[in-house]
C-alpha cells in the first residue's frame, strides 16, 4: 500500500509491506508535480500495490499565493460583487479597524478580478418559477469579451440556481459553444446548497482545481501505470476520505486540502486497534501545531472549510485548529525585554541556527538541542549533523536582560505551553472533560514537547504513535472511500411536507447508487441533514436521521433527533418550537485497504535497558542525570521512568521527570504521570 | 433657497475622456479616463470599455469631485 503526501518543500512517500514501513522523502517540484510522485513511487517500487492514496497541498498552496489560472465568474446581474463581500463577517481583531481588508477581496488579492466577473440577465426565484429569462444573446456577448481576454475556466453561478438548474445548464452549453476546450463549473452540479456566497466560492475554486489537477492526474494515472501499478488511485478529501481519482476530478473542490485530516483518521484509526476512543490529536509540525478532536472514536467534521478568513467552500472538512508554536518556532524578545515563541518560523529554509544553512535566530529546537534532548549525530535519520555551538550563540546574541540559561529553559516552557493553550481551547470549545481524553502526539516534533503538557493539563495520557513523523502519511492509509451527495430545499418538518424530505433523500440516495454501481450494492447509505429551528439563520450541522423509512410516524424521531443535536451543540433546547431542514445528505462509506496493525500478546510491564546515558541541562536547576533508550528495541510492556529520552530514526520523544513511558501493544508509547 | 443651480439634465453622467491605448487583457481599443468611487475611496482610472479592465489606477481626492471650501483658501490668508 502507498500513501504520498505532497507538501510544498517534500513530497513524502510511505509504502507498508508485510506491516514494515519503508519511506522516502522527494522535493517537490513546481515544474512537475507528477514527476516528484512517481519518482517517489519508482524508489520504493510501487508495481504490485493494490492501492495509491495521495494528497496534496498543491491547490491550497496554489490558492494562499494566488498562483492561479485566469477564469472568469459568471453570475446573475447585479451580484458580481458576491464574491468580494463574502458573508460580510469581520473577525474579532478587525472589528475596530477602518483599515481591515477582507484577503480575497477588490482592494487585496481576489480570486477572480472584477472585470472578470460579469453579470448575465435571467433571474429565477426561490421557488424556481422564472422571473426573468435567460438573455442568451447578452451572454453570448459576455462570453466573447472573457474569450478575448483569454480565461482559461468558467465558474456559473447563479442565484437560485440550487433549486431550479436549467439557466446555469444552457449557459454551460453556450460556454461550449463560444469558448470550447474552456472548464467549466456551475454551481447546481458542483455544491447544490442554499447561500450564494459559498456556493460561489466553491464553484469558483472548483473550476480553479479542475485547471490544475486534471492533466496531473492523468499524467499520474499513466506514469504510474509505467511503473507496473495497476490497482487504484485514490485522491484523499477534507475530511481524508478517500476518492477514485476520476471521480475526486467531478467536483476537485473536495481535495483542496487533506493534510492535517490525515493525522486526525489516523489517530482514529490506531485508536480503535488500542482501545481509545476519545482523543486529542496534536500534530507538531515546523511552524504550528494542528490540533483536532475524536469524540467517540468520530472526527469532528464541519460542512464548510475555510481556507483563509471568510474564503469559504461547501466541504465537509475534518475540524483543525492551529496554533504558531512548532520545532522551528522562531524565539524573539519583547519590547520590555522578555523571552517570545512564534509565530513566526525559521521554516525549512534556512531552518534553526542549528542546522547551519544560514538561520541566525535561535529557535525551538534550538533549545532542545541544547537542553541534550536532540542527538547533534542522529538527527533526521543521521542525514545531517546539528550544531549546538550555532543555537549557543544565536541564544546568546538575544538582546534581553533575561540570564542564558533562562533563555532556553522559557522558550521550552512557552512553545509546550502555547500548544498545551490550543489543546485546552479545542476541548473547550467541544465541551468535553479533559481528564476523559489521550493526547495523541505526532509529528516529527510532537513527542519531544508534547509530554510535557501532562505538567499543564489533566489529560489521561500521552500517546506517541509508532513512526509519528509519518503518522499523517500512514493516515492516508487508514481510511475508506466515502462518496456523497448533498442538497438544498427550505422545508418546515410537519405532516404535509414529510413526504417532501422522504423525496428528497430517495432522489439522492438512487442517484449515488447509480452513480457508483456494483460497488455500492448491499452497503447502507447514512443519511443527515442540516436543520434549525424556524426563524433562526444557521443551521445544526449533520443530525443524523435515524435508519428506516421517512414518514408521517417517524416524524417525531427526526424532530427528536435535532432537538437531541441542538441541545448537545447549545446545552439548551426548544421542543415547541418547529424544525427547519435545509440541507440533507447521503453518504455511502466502501471499506478499503488499511494498514494493519498487529497488537502484540499484552505483557507485564518491565524495566527496559537503557543504550546509555545522557546529561540534561536547562531542566532544572542544576543539570540532571538521565538514560536514553532506542525505540526499535522496546518491546510491549517495557517501562522508561522520566528523567529520560527514546530515540527512533526520525524522532525523538523526550520524557520529563515525573513521568513513566510504557510501550503498548503495538508499539505505542504510552506516557503517564507517577508522582500525581 | 437653492446655493447651487438646478440640474438640466435628467440623469448625470461622469465625463469619460478617451485614451490612445489598446487594452492588454483583450485587445479592445476604446479606453476611457475617468473617476470611479471603489473600496480604498475614489480613483483616477483608465480602463478598458469592453472587459472593463484598469489599465491605470491611481489615487484621486478622498471626497472625489466635493471640495470642502476651507481648504480652497490659501495657506497665507488664514
Amino acid at each position: 500500500m502507498f500513501g504520498v503526501d505532497v507538501g510544498g518543500t517534500f513530497t513524502d512517500v510511505v509504502a507498508i509491506r508485510d506491516g514494515k514501513v519503508q519511506v522516502t522523502k522527494v522535493p517537490s517540484s513546481r515544474v512537475d508535480p507528477a514527476g516528484s510522485v512517481v519518482e517517489g513511487a519508482r524508489r520504493l517500487g510501487v508495481a504490485g500495490s493494490p492501492v495509491f492514496n495521495h494528497a496534496s497541498t498543491m491547490g491550497l498552496n496554489a490558492v494562499l499565493e494566488r498562483r492561479l489560472p485566469k477564469i472568469g465568474f459568471l453570475t446573475t446581474e447585479g451580484f458580481r460583487d458576491i464574491l468580494d463581500r463574502g458573508t460580510v463577517h469581520r473577525p474579532l481583531d478587525a472589528q475596530t479597524d477602518p483599515s481591515w481588508r477582507r484577503s480575497f477581496g477588490d482592494a487585496a488579492r481576489p480570486l477572480v478580478p472584477r472585470y472578470l466577473r460579469r453579470g448575465i440577465r435571467e433571474r429565477k426565484t426561490a421557488r424556481g418559477e422564472t422571473l426573468f429569462p435567460l438573455d442568451e444573446a447578452q451572454a453570448r456577448h459576455e462570453l466573447e469579451i472573457l474569450g478575448r481576454t483569454g480565461v482559461q475556466g468558467i465558474a456559473i453561478c447563479l442565484i437560485n440556481a440550487y433549486v431550479d438548474p436549467e439557466h446555469e445548464l444552457r449557459l454551460k452549453e453556450l460556454v461550449h459553444e463560444v469558448l470550447p476546450g474552456v472548464e467549466v463549473s456551475i454551481s447546481s452540479a458542483t455544491s447544490p446548497l442554499a447561500k450564494e456566497y459559498e456556493r460561489a466560492s466553491t464553484t469558483v475554486i472548483d473550476v480553479i482545481m479542475k485547471l490544475l489537477f486534471s492533466d496531473y492526474a492523468k499524467q499520474l494515472d499513466t506514469d504510474l501505470g509505467g511503473l507496473g501499478f495497476d490497482g487504484q488511485l485514490n485522491f484523499a478529501d477534507c475530511a481524508a476520505n478517500l476518492l477514485p481519482w476520476e471521480e475526486a476530478l467531478e467536483r476537485p473542490f473536495r481535495i483542496l486540502f487533506a493534510g492535517p485530516a490525515a493525522g486526525t483518521v489516523s489517530s482514529g484509526h490506531l485508536g480503535a486497534v488500542i482501545g481509545r476512543r476519545n482523543i486529542l490529536c496534536a500534530d507538531v509540525g515546523g511552524t504550528s501545531t494542528d490540533v483536532s478532536i475524536i469524540v467517540d472514536g468520530k472526527p469532528f467534521v464541519q460542512n464548510t472549510f475555510e481556507i483563509e478568513h471568510d474564503l469559504i467552500i461547501n466541504a465537509l472538512s475534518t475540524e483543525v485548529s492551529s496554533v504558531g508554536a512548532g520545532g522551528g518556532s522562531l524565539v524573539t524578545v519583547s519590547p520590555s525585554g522578555g523571552i517570545l515563541v512564534g509565530p513566526g518560523s525559521a521554516g525549512a529554509e534556512p531552518g534553526p541556527a542549528c542546522y547551519g544553512r544560514g538561520g541566525t535566530q535561535p529557535t525551538v529546537t534550538d533549545a532542545v538541542l541544547l537542553m541534550g534532548v536532540l542527538d547533534p549525530h542522529g538527527f533526521a535519520g543521521g542525514e545531517f549533523e546539528l550544531d549546538a555551538a550555532a543555537s549557543e550563540r544565536a541564544f546568546a546574541e538575544l538582546d534581553t536582560p533575561v540570564p542564558f540559561e533562562e533563555r532556553i529553559r522559557t522558550t521550552y516552557r512557552l512553545a509546550v505551553a502555547h500548544m498545551a493553550e490550543e489543546i485546552l481551547n479545542v476541548a473547550v470549545r467541544h465541551g468535553v472533560d479533559i481528564r476523559d481524553f489521550s493526547l495523541m502526539a505526532y509529528g516529527a516534533a510532537g513527542g519531544m514537547l508534547l509530554p510535557a503538557a501532562l505538567d499543564l493539563l489533566p489529560l489521561k495520557e500521552v500517546i506517541i504513535p509508532p513512526h509519528p513523523g509519518l503518522f499523517s502519511a500512514i493516515g492516508l492509509l487508514s481510511t475508506d472511500q466515502v462518496y456523497y451527495e448533498s442538497e438544498s430545499a427550505y422545508v418546515v418538518f410537519g405532516p404535509d411536507t414529510i413526504d417532501d424530505v422522504a423525496a428528497v433523500y430517495d432522489r439522492m440516495e438512487a442517484k449515488l447508487r447509480e452513480r457508483l454501481g456494483g460497488i455500492a450494492e448491499g452497503l447502507p447509505v447514512r443519511r443527515s441533514f442540516d436543520g434549525r429551528l424556524v426563524g433562526q439563520s444557521w443551521e445544526i450541522p449533520f443530525v443524523q436521521i435515524p435508519a428506516g423509512p421517512i414518514t408521517g410516524e417517524t416524524l417525531s424521531e427526526l424532530v427528536t433527533a435535532f432537538h437531541d443535536a441542538y441541545e448537545a451543540r447549545n446545552g439548551n433546547r426548544f421542543d415547541t418550537i418547529p424544525v427547519e431542514g435545509v440541507t440533507y445528505r447521503v453518504e455511502l462509506v466502501v471499506p478499503a485497504e488499511k494498514v494493519d496493525y498487529r497488537p502484540a500478546p499484552e505483557a507485564e510491564p518491565f524495566p527496559a535497558s537503557p543504550e546509555g546515558a545522557l546529561t540534561l541541562s536547562y531542566v532544572a536547576a542544576e543539570p540532571v542525570q538521565a538514560e536514553w533508550f532506542s525505540r526499535e528495541k522496546l518491546t510491549t510492556g517495557a517501562t522508561v521512568t522520566g528523567p529520560a529520552v527514546i530515540r527512533e530514526q526520525l524522532s525523538t520523544t523526550y520524557v520529563p521527570p515525573g513521568q513513566q513511558a510504557v510501550i503498548g501493544r503495538v508499539g505505542e508509547i504510552i506516557i503517564t504521570e507517577v508522582t500525581k | 433657497m437653492q446655493t447651487f443651480p438646478r440640474p438640466r439634465e435628467e440623469r448625470l453622467y461622469v465625463d469619460r475622456k478617451p485614451v490612445a491605448a489598446i487594452c492588454p487583457e483583450c485587445g479592445g481599443s476604446d479606453i476611457r479616463a475617468y473617476r470611479v468611487l471603489s473600496e480604498g475611496g475614489w480613483w483616477n482610472a483608465e480602463k478598458c470599455q469592453d472587459c472593463l479592465a484598469s489599465l491605470s489606477r491611481t489615487p484621486a481626492p478622498a471626497l472625489g469631485s466635493y471640495v470642502p471650501l476651507g481648504t480652497t483658501v490659501p495657506r497665507t490668508a488664514r
